[in-house]
């Protein structure tokens, strides 16, 4: 899957607004960005729609913080870039759609997954103590049939830390980027383990016992295999 | 102005002696693995706890020691390795013990990404710099005859890290090093402040990476160096 031709269409919005943001509003600005790269997983068998709405291309948080400054965030660009390869790795075949109608007219798709940010929160310290930026951030991960039905509606959360040291943008960005990638990994890593999601795969042919993101990439998992020897 | 300078002098002496770096490094290795051409070596920090974290830049002057010099071992970049083997070496993902990466390198296609990269051993870095103690003060005036200071400001900065270092291909601890450096810094002021600052960081780094040179070339039961430039 390619995110970028669509991506193209939405991209100078996201600039424009982004633009038109932190050239206004003064105090802190931070545009995350980052190369994410693909899971060494496993894609599961089936064929997945992807939407991706406005709100993730163009996300921008803004907080004034008291006693600090007006802080805004641009994770748009970095939405998608870490979107991208994700859902390439997770599945064997992947499909750009602009919405769900499309994806009913459309029978070569199995499912549809929809990537929301419902949640994003960050603390940059302030006492001589406090050495560490934090982000905290929860994607909501819904997953349609193709019919329209709700297959599964899966909150993950990425928490990610990072040394204060000269920038404190600096800081949040890196903070930014170790939570996006602490949500990519449970997406991925987790996506197959979720009852709705077994069910699902169940009803559509595939067994998620012997086939997962959760297994490697290089060849099939063992049936046997625990589902999360991590932990 | 003389009994002035007789003063500052009789007073700085003492206070020089107390700045320095006082060390304690125990390294310990349980096998006779030593690393051979063509293998290389990746410097990791653990990153699970939520109060500490290795700083970056003292991962980052680890790897760079290792691979300095005539003697230079293959280092792989850390960043790199994190991103080949995506999702695998995340905070919440990574193996915690040994038992833990075998149950990883048997996922189809982990141990031939390993491979890939030809990192045999993985250290991972535990541990941080933090300020222990701090205590004196000075104060600092102005007027029309002139501006000056007078007083005495101290603190002591302490660098423990803990190593551990894997076998990637056999999946077994090779052992570990341990560091404890402490430094003292003193800044007295007799008109101008004099800052006499010693970096128990940078001192720790230079130790640590002669020692885990020494550990990955060397077959078990070798004898530690003792900690270098520290007075």
């Amino acid at each position: 899957m390619s995110l970028l031709p669509l991506e193209r269409s939405r991209l100078p919005l996201s600039w424009v607004a982004a633009a038109a943001c932190l050239a206004g509003c003064g105090g802190s600005q931070v545009i995350v960005e980052s190369t994410f790269p693909r899971p060494l997983i496993e894609p599961l068998p089936v064929s997945m729609g992807v939407v991706i709405p406005d709100e993730l291309y163009n996300f921008i948080y803004t907080e004034d913080i008291p006693d600090q400054s007006l802080w805004t965030i641009a994770l748009g660009d970095a939405n998608v870039a870490m979107l991208g390869p994700l859902f390439e790795g997770m599945f064997q075949q992947t499909k750009d759609i602009d919405s769900l109608a499309a994806a009913a007219a459309d029978s070569t798709l199995d499912g549809v997954i929809e990537p929301k940010l419902e949640k994003f929160e960050f603390d940059v310290p302030q006492g001589e103590r406090d050495e560490f930026v934090e982000v905290w951030l929860q994607y909501e991960i819904t997953v349609y049939e193709p019919g329209g039905g709700t297959v599964i509606q899966w909150p993950v959360s990425g928490y990610g830390k990072s040394e204060l040291l000269r920038n404190a943008e600096d800081a949040v960005q890196r903070a930014a980027i170790v939570a996006m990638r602490e949500a990519g990994a449970t997406i991925s890593t987790k996506f197959s383990e979720q009852p709705q999601i077994k069910t699902w795969l169940g009803g559509i042919g595939n067994a998620p016992a012997t086939v997962g993101p959760q297994a490697a990439v290089g060849g099939p998992a063992p049936a046997d295999a625990a589902p999360t020897p991590l932990q | 102005m003389p009994q002035l300078r007789l003063i500052a002098i009789a007073l700085s002496v003492p206070l020089i002696g107390a700045c320095g770096v006082t060390a304690r490094l125990e390294p310990y290795k349980q096998t006779d693995a030593v690393i051979t051409e063509g293998e290389h070596v990746v410097v990791l920090a653990r990153k699970q706890h939520s109060t500490h974290e290795a700083e970056e830049d003292f991962v980052q002057c680890l790897s760079d020691g290792l691979a300095d010099g005539k003697h230079g071992l293959d280092v792989h970049s850390s960043k790199d390795f994190e991103d080949k083997m995506y999702p695998w070496f995340e905070p919440s993902t990574a193996p915690l013990n040994t038992d833990d990466l075998s149950v990883l390198l048997a996922r189809p296609g982990v141990a031939e990404q390993v491979r890939s990269t030809g990192v045999r051993y993985v250290v991972w870095v535990d541990g941080s710099t933090d300020r222990v103690a701090s205590g004196g003060g000075i104060t600092c005036a102005a007027g029309v005859g002139g501006a000056g200071c007078m007083g005495l400001a101290w603190w002591e900065d302490d660098s423990r890290y803990d190593l551990t270092v894997w076998d990637v291909k056999d999946a077994e601890s090779e052992g570990t090093i341990y560091a404890d450096y402490k430094g003292r810094s003193v800044m007295p002021a007799i008109i101008v402040p004099i800052p006499l600052i010693t970096r128990p960081q940078a001192h720790a780094c230079r130790g640590v990476t002669d020692q885990l040179r020494q550990f990955l070339t060397s077959p078990e039961g070798y004898s530690a160096s003792p900690p270098p430039g520290v007075g």
